[in-house]
């Protein structure tokens, strides 16, 4: 188990150094010219020229990459080239935000899914399950500055029973966190009716009825446990994507997250800002599939990382 | 921090936002003289975030906004954009426009203790006109040579050419004071925007990137009649207009700037917000490539100018919100002359076509794909068809335009482009010569419509040669006929800023060039 860890947390470096380059040379492919937007429209060439310069902008591409790299080694993402602030401070100003927002849509994602998918497996084909799956369909084509807007409208403005925007005490956190979790709640639901489902016309189940346990010690028991390896799977993947995926969630309640941020960079081709947040949201991405796959040996002892 | 203890909890202040909202409570509210229960601050809701506080390396109107809560400049522009005094009491120019002499207010004292003087003034201008700063307006006050202090209140600046629009460069928001106290403690120059000091009616508290910025009232402020109305500012930014609106009608935010066109009749509907209107000098045009067939051609040129039903664009795209323009210039803008227009007439246009010998041709036309630049393209497009030309459309992410705009004229592949313009210094030199004169021929400044015409050129230069008003008057009234008459641009409109604000709050505007005006904010 020891030897598997240390061997998924030594390839992240290579994974992570992959994700880098990619992003270095996407980023100088796209056009823009991040000297010319800092210096705006009504600046002269030579300004501009001055800004490109200073900004080291004017180097060859490996070089300016293996500068990065090596700052970086040394735990130094850059400046900003546009507010000029340290990357690694403007990034720790909203990780934390981010990553609350993530959490708290994670869990109303996942009490959501988990009891509409439990609930529609076990009440197969009654109005129960048509009704949750298509709740949940309709979860899944709510684009989410929509439902944003509706919420805040509703409990914000018309109900001032929440706050409409910004960050700040836990309800703050509520019209965000649903806004966001709707969606991974959805797709949650639906791979645990399914999987449950599947398991639930098993063998071992037939028995464990016939041995005349309760119903609900075979579902929750016998069952839900089996049937939440793609559960996990899912919830995993979801989380890595809320985590990048806020920027439309973060843009409509004003929260000062880690999407916003990476949109804003992006218009302005910051590129140490770009660079520094895409290489941390791989990073978590990285690290929440390595704790997926340990959760799998936990949910299934029929898998074991010693040997393989 | 000793603002702690006087700082409102963000609870208390949603609560009493909350309750005066009711409409029965807020009528008794305004009527009742407890000013106790006023709350003494006010939120305002941009459309971005800040992004520097350091007058001298700003460059977007979002952070130039909250920066005049703090700073001022010797000239100031109110907001109408007419010029002002602001730490200067009065000022001389010679005749040919290279020194200019200030005398200073007395008894001014910056946010930090330090003296306004005239040493001040001339450590903030040496330190923007000093290159190894990587100040971002180094640009706009290069022209300075030299700053000289004659006494205490008494300071003289040489310019290294004629410059006769350096007055309204001094009035723009980059030319606000900052103490050079502040400014020495930061080591490097840039780290004065974090903690910014200056000697406007607020000062700074604290900035959290991406979340708010607070000022708060300045108890030693110089200018009694101009002081501080409320206790606090929190300026958040927040980017989807929706939600600036909701915030608004929820009382989380007492002013937003800005509301967009198809948005205003929610905010009119609203029974306790308003609209704020203001006349901009944002002008936009589409320039046509002068230098490539068939626009170097005067009468295509005009023939387009003829062809657009531009009343018809702003009644549908700007929900009316806009003015057909008769000049380059925005009737705001010092120096703008009313000269002419293009009336709708797309059978003058054909006309104008066939004596060219052109007969349809196509062309391509860049916009941005911001929403109303794509339906104006739309209409340009389907009008433009009207007279038989054909009309490619593309709509380019901000980034990627700019990019493809500024490529020098062999490269670039420009035929129409839609764009707008602001002049932030609210003068004439700064609304023509970056976009029309031949020395901003892309990749140096704006002239799309790659236009070389030297009779234009001269005015300018006539103009930029004196500090005499009336001389550059005329030379800018020529300017602006040769422009008319030579059609580089489909001359389009010039556009009304709209913000929107509670009705328990009075006296903030968006100024003509988009820069959010909030220092007179106070509570009804």
């Amino acid at each position: 188990m020891f030897t598997y860890l240390l061997r998924r947390l030594v390839i992240i470096i290579p994974t992570l150094i992959g994700v880098s380059i990619a992003v270095f040379l996407l980023l100088h492919m796209v056009p823009g010219d991040p000297a010319r937007l800092m210096a705006g429209l009504d600046a002269t060439q030579a300004d501009v020229e001055m800004l490109r310069e200073s900004l080291g902008l004017n180097r060859p591409l490996p070089e300016q990459y293996f500068m990065w790299l090596g700052n970086l080694l040394q735990g130094n993402m850059g400046r900003s080239t546009r507010t000029h602030n340290l990357v690694t401070y403007e990034i720790g100003l909203r990780l934390p935000a981010t990553a609350q927002l993530t959490l708290v849509s994670i869990v109303i994602a996942v009490i959501i899914g988990l009891s509409a998918g439990i609930i529609a497996a076990t009440r197969r084909n009654s109005a129960w399950d048509y009704t949750s799956m298509i709740v949940a369909l309709l979860g899944i084509c709510t684009p989410s500055f929509w439902l944003g807007l509706m919420l805040m409208w509703i409990f914000a403005v018309e109900l001032r029973w929440l706050p409409t925007s910004g960050r700040g005490d836990w309800r703050h956190l509520v019209l965000p966190g649903i806004t966001l979790g709707v969606g991974a709640a959805a797709i949650i639901a639906r791979v645990t009716r399914s999987s449950l489902l599947e398991v639930l016309n098993q063998d071992y189940i037939r028995t464990a009825k016939a041995k005349g346990l309760r119903e609900q010690v075979v579902i929750y028991r016998h069952a839900l446990k089996n049937a939440l390896i793609p559960v996990v799977t899912v919830i995993g993947l979801e989380f890595g994507f809320l985590l990048a995926g806020a920027v439309i969630t973060e843009t409509v309640f004003a929260y000062p997250g880690v999407g916003r941020l990476l949109v804003d960079s992006i218009a302005f081709r910051d590129y140490p800002m770009v660079q520094g947040i895409l290489l941390i949201l791989a990073a978590q991405f990285v690290l929440v599939n390595l704790l997926v796959d340990l959760l799998y040996a936990w949910l299934d002892p029929r898998i074991h990382y010693d040997n393989g | 921090m000793t603002t702690e203890t006087k700082r409102i909890s963000r609870r208390k202040f949603f609560r009493l936002a909350g309750m005066s909202a009711a409409p029965a409570a807020g009528a008794e509210a305004a009527a009742a003289p407890a000013a106790a229960a006023q709350p003494t601050e006010i939120v305002i809701a941009q459309y971005a975030d800040l992004v520097s506080l350091d007058p001298q390396h700003t460059n977007d109107n979002a952070s130039y906004g909250p920066e005049k809560l703090m700073f001022e400049g010797l000239i100031g522009f109110n907001e109408k954009m007419e010029m002002e005094a602001m730490l200067a009491e009065r000022w001389e120019a010679s005749d040919d426009a290279t020194t200019f002499t200030f005398y200073l207010r007395k008894g001014i004292k910056f946010h930090d203790g330090a003296p306004f003087n005239a040493e001040a003034v001339k450590y903030n201008f040496d330190r923007v006109t000093n290159p190894d700063n990587k100040l971002i307006r180094y640009g706009l006050y290069r022209i300075i040579e030299k700053t000289e202090v004659i006494d205490e209140y008494t300071v003289k600046f040489t310019t290294s050419e004629p410059f006769g629009a350096m007055l309204a460069t001094f009035a723009h928001p980059a030319g606000g004071i900052v103490s050079p106290l502040a400014a020495k403690l930061g080591e490097e120059a840039l780290e004065f925007g974090k903690a910014p000091v200056g000697t406007g009616p607020y000062k700074f508290v604290e900035w959290v990137p991406g979340d708010h910025l607070t000022v708060e009232k300045f108890a030693d402020y110089w200018n009694p009649e101009q002081a501080g109305k409320v206790d606090r500012f929190i300026i958040k930014p927040v980017p989807e207009a929706g939600t600036r609106i909701s915030m608004l009608q929820a009382g989380d935010a007492q002013f937003i700037n800005q509301v967009p066109y198809p948005q205003v009749e929610l905010v009119k509907g609203s029974s306790d917000a308003s609209i704020v209107e203001n006349e901009s000098v944002y002008t936009y045009w589409v320039a046509m490539n002068t230098q490539k067939e068939p626009f170097t051609d005067k009468r295509v040129r005009q023939a387009l100018n003829y062809a657009i039903d531009k009343q018809a664009i702003i009644d549908s795209v700007l929900a009316g919100y806009g003015q057909v323009i008769d000049s380059p210039l925005a009737p705001r803008v010092w120096g703008y002359k009313s000269t002419r227009t293009y009336e709708y007439d797309p059978e003058k246009a054909k006309a104008l076509l066939a004596e060219a010998g052109v007969s349809g041709f196509k062309t391509t036309l860049w916009a941005s794909d911001a929403t109303d630049a794509k339906q104006v393209s739309v209409a340009i497009q389907g009008q433009l068809a009207d007279i038989g030309v054909e009309v490619e459309i593309m709509n380019m992410e901000a980034a990627t335009l700019n990019a493809e705009r500024f490529k020098p004229p062999e490269e670039n592949q420009s035929m129409l482009n839609f764009a707008g313009w602001s002049p932030s210094t609210g003068d004439a030199d700064w609304g023509l010569r970056p976009l029309l004169s031949k020395e901003s021929i892309p990749p140096v400044s704006f002239n799309l419509a790659f236009w070389d015409n030297p009779e234009f050129d001269e005015q300018i230069k006539t103009a930029l040669g004196t500090a005499d008003e009336a001389v550059r008057l005329e030379a800018y009234a020529k300017a602006q006929e040769i422009v008319m008459e030579e059609a580089p641009w489909i001359f389009l409109w010039r556009t009304t800023v709209l913000g929107g604000i509670s009705n328990k709050v009075g006296d903030m505007w968006i100024q003509p060039d988009g820069i959010g005006y909030y220092r007179k904010g106070y509570y009804k």
